[in-house]
Order: C-alpha cells, then structure tokens, then sequence
C-alpha cells in the first residue's frame, strides 16, 4: 500500500470522524458569530494592555521527586528508594524494609497518570514499614515530599485486593487524567514454597486540591 | 436547559466513529511503516480527538483575531469553527448517543459564544462586559465538566476537568489579549501553547472512553510510549501547517505581527528539529533543519511573489517547492532506511505545499470559505504525516518505545509476620508440628519457652 493512500484514507478517516462534514451550522453558534457587524475595527485610544497577568499559559507542573512518604493514619515516615522492573518482570523492592520504593520508570507523583510506589508488610523477623496499609481508609492521607520538601497530599479512594498473578497492571501503573498515587504491599497468606504472599493489596489514592501546601 | 438530564446519558455507544476507515487508515500491508503500536482503535481515537480539539484551538483564536481586526474573513473562520464544534460534538454522539451529542454541542457552543462576547466587548471597550463573558466562562467550566464527568462515569473528574479546562479558556484569552495589545511574541506563543494543551485534553478523553469500552478498542491503550511520539509529531506537523497559513496571510495583508508570526513558525521548526534529533542525531537534525526551513522560505517568495503581481516570481518559487519535495522526500527515506520511501513521500508531499498554496490563493481571491476549507485539510493532513513518521521511527527503533510498566506485581513481603498457606509443603510441615505435639514433643518446647 502506497502512502499516499495511507495518507489520504487517513485523511478520509479523519474527516468521516466526524460522521458529518455538517454544512448545517448550529442556529445558537451563528447568531453568537454573527460579531462581524458590530466591532469596529477602530481600537482607537487602545484597549488597555492586556488584563492577562493572572492568566496561566502553560501548564504548571506538578510532578515532585519523591524522597519521603508520610501516612499519619497508621504512623508511615519513611524514605523512598528509586526501584525498577526486575528482570523477570517484577516491579523493584526496596532494599530497606522500612523504606517505600517508587517505580522511576512511571510517573512522577502529582503528574499526570499512576505514579507507584511499594512497601513490605514484613520482614522476615517482623512487620515492615506497610504493615498496616490495610487499614487505610477512604479520605485518609498520604503526604509526599521531595528534597526540598515540596510537598503534595494525595487522599485515598479505594483499596483492593487482588491475586498476585492476577492484579490489574494496566490499572494500577497506567495513565489517567488525574493525578493519582498508589501503593502497594503483600496480603493474604504466605506461601512459603513460592516465597511470597498470595495476594496483593492496593491503595489509590488521589492529589488533593493543593491549596495550602507548595 | 435543564442539565440535570446530564445523568441520564444513554449510553447508546452504536458505536464509535466509521471503525472500518480509520482501521483501513491503519493498514500498513507490506510497509511496516505503521505498527499496532502506532496505529489502532484506542490510539486512532486519540490522534482523532487531538485533531479536532487542537484545530478548535486554533481557529478560535484566528476567529477572535478576525473578529477584533474586523478582517474580512471572520465570517470564514467563524463558520469553520462552527464546522469543527459539530465534528467534535458527532465524535462526543458516536460514543454516548444522540442525545449526549446534542447537549454536548450546547454546552461546547456556548463557550464560543463567551469567547465572541469577550472580543466584542473589547472592541468596545466594555470593561464590565469583558468581565461579565469571564464569569459566563467560569460557569462554563463547571457546566462542561461536570458533563464529561458523567459522561465518562467519573474515569474524568470533574475537579480535573475544570481545571484543565481554566487552562484552556486563559490561553485563548492570553492569545487574544496580547494581540490586540500589540504584544504580539506572547499572543503567537499563545496560540502554539494553546494548541498543545488541547493533546493532553485529547489524550484524557480518549483515555476515559477507552477505558469505558475496552471491546470497542480491541482493549488497546492510549497511552503508549509509540502513541506519545504520533502525537508529539502530529502536534508539531499539524502547528507548522497552521502557523505557515497564518503567517502567509499576515504577509501579504502586510499586517504587523506578519513577522512574529513568520518567527513562530521557525520556532516550530526548531521542535520538529529537536524530535528529530532525539532520533536520528544532531548530524541529522541539522540537514532535516537546513530543508525543512527551505521549503518556509519558497512559501514566503510565493507570498512576496504574489504580493507584487509578479507571476514569474511565484513560478519560480513553485519550480524550488519541486525541488524541495525531492530532497525532503530523499532525506526521510534515507533516514527511516527505506521504511518511508521517496516516491511516496513526494507525493504526500505534494499535498502539502498543494493544500498550502490552495488557501493561500483562495484568501487573496476573497474565497474565504474555500480557503478555510482547504486550512482544515492541510492542517487533517498533518495527522497523516505525523502517524507515518511515527510508525516508521517506532519501527525502526522499537527499543526505545518499550512500555514502562512492569509486567508483574512487586514482591513486598518476606512472611515474618504471616500465617502460611495450605500447600503441601506447609501441609505437611503443619501435620509433621501436630504429630510431634502428640509425641509430646510440645513438652520440650513449653521449658524452652519459659526459660526465655
């Protein structure tokens, strides 16, 4: 196939989108643009200069390096290490048991889209720094920092529970419009033979209005 | 109106745009220049919505700049605009239904109306009636938001949406305000700014109904790292077709911001030069540059040529576009390694300088409506260039395009503090402690135990 027909089927693609190439215009746009008659094109004396200081022209980006996470309602503060994907296809652990590893490759948190970060329940001798994250609930906080001590809220939606080999990756790491944060630990039954647990669990969380912090 | 109804879409989904053209769009038989990754039923959609929000962008800032300028086309760009609003709104009813379609093209409408009345009261110097179109904006926000919030079930939220639509409202503003201040860097900076924001609006949406209607959309994501690169270059493509009409028209209306105009445009060939340099090297980018600015040049001799009636003059800068459809058609062959290959380039090519000059022609004839017509292909046509470059690159590269999601869930638990679970193993180990209890071994373990 040529491109040439590549391009145009492309083009016919797109302008059948629109499954109407409507030369019937909306009777409430018209009349709202029928603004020619009116202004004159005499900006005589000026129109002030433009009223556009307050205005924002490109978006501001939100999106922290992570170095703390806080979660006052089960008493988590604890560093973050940067992980990665293994090679056998598993998101990074952090090293530290009372450390929170967040996936670089993802999304910075307070961008666009899933930003992910992970934490043990246990180590092998005791709890670790996600011990309790099964008690999070709807509204609860989670304050991320970076190093110079940036901060944004991210206030808890929902928490599920999924099968280890069956958690929805797409879900969890993938885009969305909003910002979201989530985290992850271990639960359910220890299944000493393949050396984990058998389920995972999940908190979402969203950022919150950012009005008072930075 | 009575927006209540909002929470009774119907969620007819008959479904979704003409599938079988966009996948015949998509059919890359034998070239391989247009992988899955690239092109299918979730990304299509995307680069759809992209087309028709940016171009919205677009036209209503020209629209606005007509209409203070009282130029003689703003019934042209206007009704355009009015063209565009109704093939978003039939994208909006292919999805949710009629219905939807229908209060979607009345909220979306009024929000060009607020945008007419803030250009007419500037032309009259209405301070209140300029602050009076800001609030109906604001209220706007809310209305239009909350409308795709339940639209899409909550995947946009409505705090998310208001806020990227206050984005999008001040630039426009912005775009506006600095050209008729005569500021006219910040208004040109507006209207690329502007048209950008509106492929992150393209991607949420996109992201929302495909997530909506996984089936429809062969499961496929919007977000990959190959639907990133098509749209950052149907983003600049599509930016260089605007900026150079636009430009080509403030030339030879002689018009002051003509030069600002023309110094965006080479801004934008500066983007494009940096993508391609994140892939074929700074050696390349620089003879990407050196052609693709060649071709601006041979527009500006046609624009000037024209200007002074001399029809030799606009021959011999037709006579250079040849010859620039050639070496751009050789230089991106080369560089995709036959991937793209000249011949079609040239005449994909064609299209292009052809699409330009046409509604640059009609605008000096006084055609308006034809010459916006003509603006709405060059600038569609740009969707094309920039899929192909990106399926050929994806292609050529897929390295550098491999997601960024694990493929399995991280492992955070050592078992310190778990309960085992009942495999054999721990069966057995679990029937092993009980036989061992009942050999009275639990005697041995209660001393131990209270000697600690």
């Amino acid at each position: 196939m040529k491109i040439t027909a590549l391009l145009t089927s492309g083009l016919i693609a797109l302008s059948l989108a629109g499954c109407s190439s409507s030369q019937d215009s909306p009777p409430q746009s018209e009349e709202r643009l029928e603004l020619q008659s009116s202004p004159p094109s005499t900006q005589e004396a000026a129109v002030e200069k433009p009223s556009s200081e307050g205005l924002s022209l490109v978006a501001e980006q939100k999106g922290i390096k992570p170095v703390t996470l806080e979660i006052p309602a089960i008493g988590v503060t604890s560093d973050i290490e940067n992980v990665g994907e293994l090679e056998n296809g598993q998101m990074g652990v952090p090293e530290g048991v009372d450390n929170v590893g967040w996936f670089e490759p993802g999304t910075l948190p307070g961008n666009r889209g899933s930003s992910v970060m992970a934490g043990h329940i246990d180590s092998l001798t005791g709890p670790a720094v996600f011990y309790k994250l099964d008690q999070l609930k709807k509204g609860d906080e989670v304050v991320v920092k970076d190093a110079e001590g940036k901060s944004l809220t991210f206030i808890v939606t929902k928490t599920e529970r999924y099968p280890r080999k069956d958690a929805p990756i797409d879900e969890i790491f993938g885009f969305s419009y909003g910002s979201r944060l989530n985290l992850i630990t271990c639960t359910g039954e220890f299944n000493r033979k393949a050396k984990t647990h058998e389920e995972r669990l999940v908190v979402y969380t969203e950022l919150a209005d950012q009005d008072s912090e930075g | 109106m009575n927006y209540k109804k909002l929470a009774a879409i119907p969620l007819s989904v008959s479904l979704l745009f003409p599938m079988g053209a966009i996948a015949n769009a998509a059919d890359n038989s034998g070239h391989g220049t247009s992988s899955m990754a690239v092109s299918n039923p979730a990304t299509d959609l995307r680069a759809t919505l992209d087309s028709i929000l940016s171009e919205h962008a677009y036209l209503a800032i020209i629209a606005m700049q007509k209409g203070i300028d009282g130029s003689k086309d703003f019934d042209a760009a206007a009704a355009q605009l009015g063209e565009n609003t109704d093939e978003l709104s039939a994208a909006i009813g292919s999805v949710y239904g009629d219905d939807a379609a229908n209060q979607f093209k009345e909220i979306w409408g009024s929000h060009i109306g607020y945008f007419v009345e803030y250009v007419k009261a500037t032309a009259a110097n209405d301070e209140e009636g300029r602050k009076k179109a800001v609030s109906e904006l604001d209220g706007y926000r809310v209305t239009q938001a909350k409308f795709l919030d339940t639209a899409t079930e909550g995947r946009l939220k409505a705090k998310d949406l208001e806020e990227g639509l206050k984005m999008h409202v001040d630039q426009l503003i912005w775009a506006f305000d600095n050209y008729n201040a005569g500021e006219y860097e910040k208004a040109y900076e507006g209207i690329t700014e502007s048209m950008m924001h509106m492929f992150g609006t393209g991607k949420g949406i996109s992201w929302a109904i495909t997530d909506q209607f996984p089936d429809k959309f062969d499961k496929m994501s919007v977000d990959t790292p190959a639907a990133d690169l098509r749209e950052q270059l149907n983003n600049q493509f599509s930016t260089h077709a605007a900026l150079a009409i636009l430009a080509m028209q403030k030339g030879i209306d002689g018009a002051k911001d003509f030069d600002v105009s023309a110094a965006e445009l080479n801004g934008n060939t500066e983007d494009l030069t940096k993508s391609i340099e994140s892939v074929y090297g700074a050696e390349g980018a620089k003879q990407f540059n050196d052609i693709w600015s060649s071709h601006i040049g041979y527009f500006v001799d046609y624009v000037k040529a024209t200007a002074g009636d001399d029809a030799e003059g606009q021959k011999a800068a037709m006579a250079n576009l040849d010859d620039y459809r050639v070496k751009q058609a050789a230089f991106l062959e080369t560089a995709t390694e036959g991937r793209l290959k000249a011949a079609d380039l040239e005449e994909g090519l064609k299209v292009h300088v052809d699409q330009l000059l046409a509604a640059f022609n009609k605008y000096h004839d006084g055609d308006y409506d034809g010459a916006y017509d003509d603006i709405h292909e060059a600038y569609s046509h740009m969707f094309g260039v920039g899929t192909m470059m990106a399926g050929a690159i994806v292609d050529q590269y897929p390295d550098k395009f491999a997601g960024s999601m694990p493929a399995d869930m991280p492992k955070t638990g050592l078992g310190g503090m778990s309960q085992e679970s009942n495999d054999s193993t721990v069966m057995w180990i679990l029937t092993s402690l009980i036989l061992a209890m009942a050999a009275g071994a639990v005697v041995i373990r209660k001393t131990r135990t209270e000697n600690n």
